[in-house]
Formats: C-alpha cells, sequence, structure tokens
C-alpha cells in the first residue's frame, strides 16, 4: 500500500495550476457578475429605464382578473388596475365614491341606483359604461361567461349572490343578470333579491369592477393581461410571468389624479425570507418582514406612526388588519355546547403573551370577533374574550370542579401545523393545562382540517376570518346567521334573535342606526361565545428609504398611485 | 444494443401505468376535498360555485345539456373513479393533462413554463457537480493523505452535513446583500432566480448561486465516491501490470483506472441528475427559482392533482430516460459491457 501511494503521488494537476485555475475563473465570474445589464434601478429592465419604477414583492397570485380576485396578493395588482364603483376611506372611515360620481338607495335597501364618473376610460381606449359593469359582474358569475368557459367557474360569485336573478345565471339556467341594468351608459342599477343596506360596501371590493368588451373577445389574454380602468396600466406587451413577475405602469388617460410613479414591478416571491433578503439588498421597495426580523426592521426602519403611511419618520408598517384569528367551538358536541365551558376556555387563554412571544407584537390580543378600524368595533366587545384565570376557573368549575390538578376533561384540538399555528396552539395548550383540561391535538393537512370543520367532525378548532368589506356584517352574517351553517358558519350556532337582528340590521338605510343593531347582534353571540377569539392580525410590511410616501390601507391594498419615492 | 434498449423501452410502459395508476388511486384515498380547498382563505364557496367546479373537473356526471345528474337525496352523482382514470389516459395520449384546480391554467402549459428552468438549473448543477466532484475524487486519490486529500475528505463531510437551504441562504447573504453592501453596489450576485432584481444581470448569473447550491451535497457525494473507486482500482493487478510495462502515472489513470473507476460515478451522477430534474423544492423556494419541484410540492400540499398527477407523470418519463441514457453510457465507458449479448458461454 505504502508503495502504490508513494507511486502515484505525483500531481496529475499541479498546485500552482489549480490555484491559478481557481482564481481565473473567480475572476471571471466576478468580472461577469459586474457587468450586469444597463438598467439603471432595481425592476424590470425596460420599465425601470423608463423611469421611477416602485418594486414591490408579492407571492404569486391566484388572480389578477377581476372575476376570480380573491387572496391579498391578486388583489394588489388588480387594485391597481381596476376602479370599483365604491372605496372605502379607512382614515375618514367613509364609504366613498370612486368610479361613480354618487348612488342613491331605495328605502327598502333592495335597489341601488350608481351614476358613473363621465369621460372614464379603460386602458385600451374605450369609455367606461354602464354597460361594462354589468359585463364584469355577469362574468363573475355565469358558468356560460368566455372566462368561465375558459379558465373555469368564479370562486367568489358568493359577492354578487344578493344579485336579482344570481341563482338562475350562476345554475346556467338564464344568460342575462336580471338583477342588473343599465338605463343609459352612465347610470348603473342592482336590484337586490333582499334587503341589504351594506351593499354600497360591497361594491368597494376590487372584484366588482368594469370590463371592456376586449374581456370576452379574448378572454385568455385578458386573464393575464387585463385591461381596466384604474390608475397603472400592464406594461405594453406584457403579462403576469407566472412565478415571476408582472409590471405596470401609468396610464396616462386615467380619470382622476393621475399616479406620481412611472411604473410598478411586482416580484413575485415564494419565500418571505428570500424576499426581505431583496429587501435587504435594495432590490424591493415594499416587502413582508419575517417574524425573526421584526425588531430588527423596526429598530432601522422606524416605525410608522399611523400603522398604515410609510415615511420618512418610518417606515415600517404594524396598524391593524380587519381579519381574526380565533378557536370554533362545535356548538353541537360536549363539552362545547355548555357556554360556561366555552367561556372557562377562552378566559384561561393568555392572549397578549401569545402575540408578544411569538410574534413579537406584530398581532393584537382580541377582544371581540370584530377588529379595531371596522364602523361599529368596540373596545372590550366580548367580556369573555379576556384572559383571567380566576374567572376561567369559575366557569369551568360549574361543568367539572377541580379534582387534584386536573377537571377530568379531555377535549381535542384540531388544527393544520403549517402557516406557524403550531406554536400559537402549544400556547394554548398549556393555558388550558394550568385550569385543569387535557387537550389532545389533531393536526390534519389544511384540506382534511376543513372536510372535519364541514362534517362538524372535531371539538374546536382553528380558523381565521378575513373581512371582505369593512364592515360588521361581513364577519356576523357568515360566521353566526344561521343561514351560513354548512357554510362559514362552522360552529354550529344558531340563535334565532342573532338571525332577527342582522336580517333587521340588514335593512335599515342609515348607517348608524344600522351598526347599532348590529352591536346588539354582536353583543349576544359574545356571550354566548360560540367563537373563542384569539388575535386580531396586523400588517408587518416595511418600506425601503427611497419610499417618501406611501399608505396601505388596513386591508393592505395599497394606495401606489399616490406613491412618492425619492429619485 | 438495438434489442437492449427496445427492451427497456417496453419495461417503461408497466412502470408507466403503475405510477398513474397508484398516483391515481392516492389522490382519492388522501383525505380532503381538493374542490372545498379552491376557494382559498377557507371561505365557503356558493353551492352553484362548488357544483360548476365539480362538473368542469370531471367529478360528477353531467347529461347531454351539461347539467349534473343527482341521486335520490339530489346529492350530484360522482363520476366512478375507472371512469375518472380512463379520461385521464385517454387526455393524457393526447397531450392533455388537465386543467390546475388553482391556477385555473392547462397543467402543461405550467409544465412547459416551469420546466425548461428546472432542466437548465439541473444540467447546471450536474455540470459542477461531474466536473468538481470527479475532479476533487481524482485529486483525493491521486494525492492520497496529502493536504489535498484532506482538503477534499474534511470539506465534503462539511458539504454533506450542510443542509442546502441552510447554504443557499448564506451565499444569498454573502452574495447577494454583504457584497452589494461592501463593494458600494459594484458586485453582488442575484438573490433571486426570478422576481428579484432580474434585470440587473445577465441572465446565466442568475445560475451561479442556485447551482452551487443544488449541486453541494451531490458533489461531495460523488468526490467520495470517485476517491473511492479511484483507490480500488488503482489496487487491480491490471494497473499493476500496466506500471510495470512502464506506463506512466498520467496514462494509467486517464487510460486505464478512470474508466473502470467512474462507472459508480456516472450511475450515481445519473440517478442524481433524474433526481434534479424532478425538481429540486428547496433550492427553488430559497432561491424563487420558477421550476416544476416547487410547484408540484405546492400542488400535493393544496391538493391541486392534476398537477401533481401531471407533473409526477411527466418526471417519471424523463427519469426513466435518464436511467436509459445512463446504462447505455455503461458501454462507451467499459466496452466489456455488452448489453443483451448471450451469456458467455466458457
Amino acid at each position: 500500500m505504502a508503495e502504490m501511494k508513494n507511486e502515484f503521488h505525483q500531481p496529475v494537476v499541479g498546485r500552482r495550476a489549480f490555484v491559478g485555475g481557481t482564481l481565473a475563473a473567480s475572476s471571471l465570474a466576478f468580472l461577469a457578475a459586474c457587468g450586469k445589464k444597463d438598467a439603471p434601478a432595481a425592476g424590470s429592465a425596460d420599465a425601470a429605464a423608463e423611469g421611477v419604477t416602485l418594486n414591490f414583492s408579492i407571492n404569486n397570485p391566484v388572480c389578477i382578473d377581476p372575476y376570480n380576485v380573491q387572496e391579498d396578493q391578486g388583489t394588489q395588482v388588480e387594485f391597481q388596475l381596476f376602479d370599483s364603483l365604491m372605496k372605502y376611506d379607512f382614515k375618514a372611515e367613509d364609504l366613498k365614491p370612486l368610479a361613480c360620481e354618487s348612488f342613491e338607495a331605495s328605502e327598502d335597501a333592495t335597489k341601488f341606483t350608481f351614476h358613473l364618473i363621465e369621460g372614464a376610460k379603460f386602458h385600451n381606449g374605450d369609455p367606461v359604461t354602464s354597460a361594462d359593469f354589468k359585463r364584469g359582474w355577469t362574468r363573475l358569475v355565469s358558468p356560460k361567461s368566455a372566462i368561465q368557459v375558459d379558465r373555469g367557474p368564479s370562486q367568489i360569485a358568493y359577492h354578487l349572490s344578493q344579485v336579482k336573478g344570481y341563482d338562475e345565471l350562476a345554475a346556467g339556467d338564464a344568460d342575462d343578470f336580471a338583477g342588473l341594468s343599465c338605463p343609459d351608459d352612465l347610470t348603473f342599477v342592482v336590484e337586490l333579491s333582499a334587503a341589504y343596506a351594506d351593499f354600497p360596501y360591497v361594491c368597494s371590493h376590487p372584484a366588482l369592477a368594469p370590463v371592456p368588451a376586449a374581456a370576452d373577445e379574448d378572454a385568455n389574454a385578458f386573464y393575464l393581461a387585463p385591461i381596466g380602468n384604474g390608475a397603472f396600466m400592464m406594461k405594453p406587451g406584457t403579462k403576469w410571468e407566472d412565478g415571476q413577475y408582472i409590471d405596470l405602469v401609468r396610464f396616462d388617460d386615467y380619470y382622476g389624479d393621475k399616479a406620481v410613479v412611472d411604473g410598478i414591478h411586482f416580484g413575485i416571491q415564494k419565500d418571505i425570507e428570500t424576499s426581505y433578503k431583496e429587501f435587504q439588498a435594495g432590490n424591493f421597495d415594499v416587502a413582508d418582514v419575517p417574524t425573526a426580523q421584526i425588531d430588527a426592521c423596526k429598530a432601522e426602519a422606524g416605525e410608522s406612526k399611523d400603522g398604515y403611511t410609510m415615511s420618512e419618520g418610518g417606515r415600517m408598517l404594524l396598524g391593524s388588519e380587519p381579519s381574526t384569528y380565533y378557536l370554533v367551538c362545535n356548538t353541537t358536541v360536549e363539552p362545547f355546547n355548555n357556554a360556561d365551558f366555552r367561556k372557562g376556555v377562552s378566559m384561561a387563554i393568555n392572549r397578549e403573551a401569545i402575540c408578544k412571544s411569538i410574534f413579537k407584537g406584530t398581532r393584537t390580543p382580541a377582544d371581540g370577533i370584530v377588529p379595531p378600524g371596522m364602523d361599529g368595533y368596540r373596545e372590550g366587545a366580548w367580556e369573555f374574550a379576556a384572559y383571567d384565570v380566576d374567572k376561567a376557573n369559575e366557569f369551568l368549575d360549574k361543568v367539572a370542579p377541580m379534582n387534584g390538578d386536573s377537571r377530568g376533561i379531555e377535549m381535542v384540538l384540531s388544527y393544520n401545523q403549517d402557516g406557524g399555528h403550531k406554536e400559537i396552539m402549544e400556547s394554548v395548550i398549556g393555558d388550558l393545562a394550568r385550569v385543569g383540561i387535557t387537550v389532545t391535538s389533531d393536526t390534519p393537512e389544511w384540506s382534511a382540517l376543513l372536510s372535519k370543520y364541514d362534517n362538524m367532525d372535531f371539538q374546536i378548532g382553528r380558523l381565521g376570518w378575513v373581512a371582505d368589506y369593512p364592515i360588521m356584517d361581513n364577519f356576523l352574517y357568515p360566521l353566526f346567521h344561521s343561514d351560513s351553517l354548512g357554510g362559514d358558519n362552522k360552529s354550529g350556532y344558531s340563535n334565532p334573535e342573532v338571525d332577527k337582528l342582522i336580517e333587521e340590521a340588514r335593512t335599515i338605510v342609515d348607517d348608524t342606526q344600522r351598526v347599532a343593531k348590529m352591536q346588539e347582534a354582536d353583543a349576544i353571540i359574545g356571550a354566548d361565545l360560540p367563537v373563542i377569539p384569539l388575535m386580531f392580525y396586523t400588517h408587518t410590511l416595511v418600506g425601503s428609504s427611497r419610499v417618501k410616501n406611501l399608505y396601505i390601507d388596513p386591508q393592505k391594498k395599497a394606495y401606489l398611485a399616490r406613491a412618492e419615492l425619492t429619485a | 444494443m438495438g434489442k437492449y434498449i427496445l427492451k427497456r423501452v417496453l419495461q417503461f410502459i408497466p412502470v408507466f401505468f403503475g405510477v398513474t395508476l397508484i398516483l391515481f388511486a392516492l389522490q382519492n384515498i388522501v383525505p380532503g376535498d381538493p374542490i372545498k380547498l379552491i376557494g382559498g382563505g377557507g371561505k365557503a364557496m356558493t353551492p352553484e360555485a362548488e357544483l360548476n367546479l365539480r362538473i368542469r373537473y370531471n367529478l360528477v356526471q353531467v347529461d347531454e345539456n351539461g347539467h349534473a345528474v343527482l341521486d335520490e337525496n339530489g346529492d350530484p352523482m360522482p363520476v366512478p373513479l375507472m371512469d375518472q382514470y380512463v379520461t385521464y389516459i385517454t387526455n393524457l395520449f393526447q397531450g392533455d393533462l388537465g386543467e390546475s384546480y388553482q391556477r385555473k391554467m392547462p397543467v402543461t402549459e405550467i409544465l412547459a413554463n416551469k420546466y425548461p428552468y428546472t432542466i437548465k438549473l439541473a444540467a447546471c448543477a450536474i455540470v459542477l457537480e461531474a466536473i468538481m466532484g470527479i475532479g476533487a475524487g481524482i485529486i483525493s486519490a491521486v494525492k492520497r493523505y496529502s493536504f489535498w486529500d484532506i482538503l477534499v475528505t474534511l470539506s465534503t463531510s462539511v458539504l454533506v452535513a450542510v443542509p442546502a437551504f441552510w447554504l443557499g441562504m448564506l451565499l444569498q447573504l454573502i452574495f447577494g446583500v454583504w457584497m452589494k453592501e461592501w463593494t458600494g453596489g459594484a458586485f453582488s450576485l442575484p438573490i433571486s432566480g426570478a422576481g428579484g432584481a432580474a434585470s440587473q444581470y445577465q441572465d446565466w448569473i442568475h445560475y451561479i448561486l442556485p447551482s452551487i447550491t443544488l449541486a453541494s451535497v451531490s458533489t461531495a457525494y460523488a468526490a467520495r465516491i470517485m476517491r473511492s473507486q479511484l483507490l480500488d482500482v488503482m489496487n487491480q493487478d491490471y494497473i499493476r501490470t500496466a506500471k510495470a510495462k512502464g506506463l506512466s502515472n498520467r496514462a494509467i489513470i486517464w487510460r486505464h483506472a478512470l474508466k473502470n473507476a467512474l462507472i459508480p460515478v456516472v450511475t450515481y451522477i445519473g440517478v442524481d441528475f433524474g433526481a434534479m430534474l424532478a425538481g429540486a423544492i428547496l433550492t427553488e423556494t430559497v432561491f424563487n427559482w420558477p421550476g416544476v419541484g416547487y410547484e408540484i410540492y405546492r400542488a400535493i400540499t393544496q391538493r391541486d392533482w392534476p398537477i401533481v398527477m401531471g407533473g409526477v407523470t411527466v418526471v417519471v418519463v424523463v427519469v426513466m430516460v435518464i436511467n436509459l441514457l445512463v446504462d447505455i453510457s455503461y458501454a462507451f465507458l467499459d466496452p466489456r459491457i455488452r448489453y443483451g449479448a448471450p451469456k458467455d458461454k466458457s
């Protein structure tokens, strides 16, 4: 062996040659890397070359065509491309016209007439008329529409389920949306099948936008490069590059105030960590911040004063979102069919600790199902959503007195482990153990968990709710009304008094009175506690030092047209 | 050789049907209703929308007017599983892999967009792996117990132990963030394969960090296999004979030892290439690479069965072809290997 070693010890590649080769290769890579393209700024090459481009990090959207825009990422892009009839101004806490000048509601809240803005144009130059709104809304519901034939049914048709003729259109039995009419080009009339005074708020949803005739002529092209009526348009010659980017440029014929920046580069990222590294490297102007980086980011960028506006004073946004993280109790089975037990469980959970230790203060303890920022939110609305171990024990003693360190109650907590839920649920389990409740985890995957909820095959489980519209109705009706059983009301809760109050509220056109009625319903639900609110979500967005001014509302819609960047 | 290739191609058939059948069975065994997941955010769809989706994806029976056929309870009647499978296979042979539940795009379109990225990244990584792995293995074996041998052994041990995603994140931080900061923006490498500041760099530069990350562990293994194989071959009698005949070391290694020692390495690299072509979920995630691996992973978590079925079917075919090519390559490395030839009667 020694002999072999000696004989074969002669170099095949000399040390000098090896080192030299390595250096040469490194230098080549270095030079090549330095040889960047000529684009003067980060972002898509040409858009960047054409002016000031804002680089915005998003996940791959589900859809950017209004017919099926649903989650916040797709909505972010679509919101820049399209204007709906209304918009909710969170700063003024008021619903305002956007693509219309004004609207009227009938006294019984079943008919709404919108007067459109004259002179508005689509990005292809077509005028925006009432027929375009009807087209946009119809294609969202009708399985016969060109887009649904090509791309399948919309999952968000429920926005329009209150409109007369919805059932026939959705079933494919009608071609026309009976509840929509266009007396003239600038008048759009909507008739509902039942009173719903909050309907103008529904009209603020970005999905309920107008679409030009081109949307039907080439549905596939429109799906990837929508033609809207918003302040930005798709960069000519580009489309949504799946998993890569979406480039927009300013629409100079926009009827409202023109965008300040020249373009937006939506960089599509899979992973929040990678996205944040791109931000750190100066390649994104707006990005989400990973939880582990929150403190460092807050210290470096400064916290925004109002939580929603990035400015030189503070570029990290931590404002509340209209979304609630909660535990849903199956009120049809023991022990959660007992309100005292539900209250005891709720009051045993230290929400503050979860928010601080796991989320570093980027979520706030929930004091009800309706989050801050919603018209009708009341601080401390749900008495039993507060942390109070003594009271928790009082309630639980009524159900099962403590025997030693246990109450002899075992319950199963269902949740999906992904998305960071495990840590939260472990904290909950620890809190419940301290009041003598033994909890077993049931951790199916999300789809299997949904099936369990649908089949009422659970005791208590985790869920979250993100409001589509900033109204109390959007929490109370889907989550607690009897009509929503089998749908989003997964607790099995049914209270005729609550149903009646919600239905009455829907008929009240006056905002203040309607909200007051909703608050009555909310108070009863809070006392019954079919769900246990845990936390309200907050923004965790940060802007680069280039961002002089950018407002991102509680629903995460960025007002990019008004964004200002340093040169 | 032709007979051998034909035989291997025929073996594809049962493998292909077996895989598709198992996948199809799995999608019906795994709990969870994919249609319920489509809504996004866990919000319930209207019954009409849900039924329309089931009709579109051939999950419920329809009459001649396209309306769902209902049973005595008024519930839509599901399409029998075997019918669904036959439809899938029939469509597959017509080049139709179905439509993604979540993405609402034809699976062929999604894979056609994603696969080139996976192939290009895999090719870069495999070239890197072959050059670095084989090179380091040779140096290590030839210079056994030298500084270079220790360096290779040590670095391969470290590379095997370091998780690819962690290495990727580290490289991103060093070359994407810190280098840019230290050099005032003069030098940096792209952090994301796509979706980031893509336009700043020449296209091929995007491959550097993901290739290194993807190839890291495999390169270490390849180097170790190469080293041990070469050392083993060097102890063979025919090498000793070659030396006795006065051949130079270089000639012995290149002409005689390497060819024989390479066979297990080529097998390993070939199999690894096949695995890379199936997508590299971690590397694709860390580097935001628009490849097929992450897409299939996402589809699995979201029960987007058309993508899972289509993606895996394509991957299976690709891997089978790669394996065949690897097997064929043996004959060129070692002429003694004769596929399909009659056994030596002596």
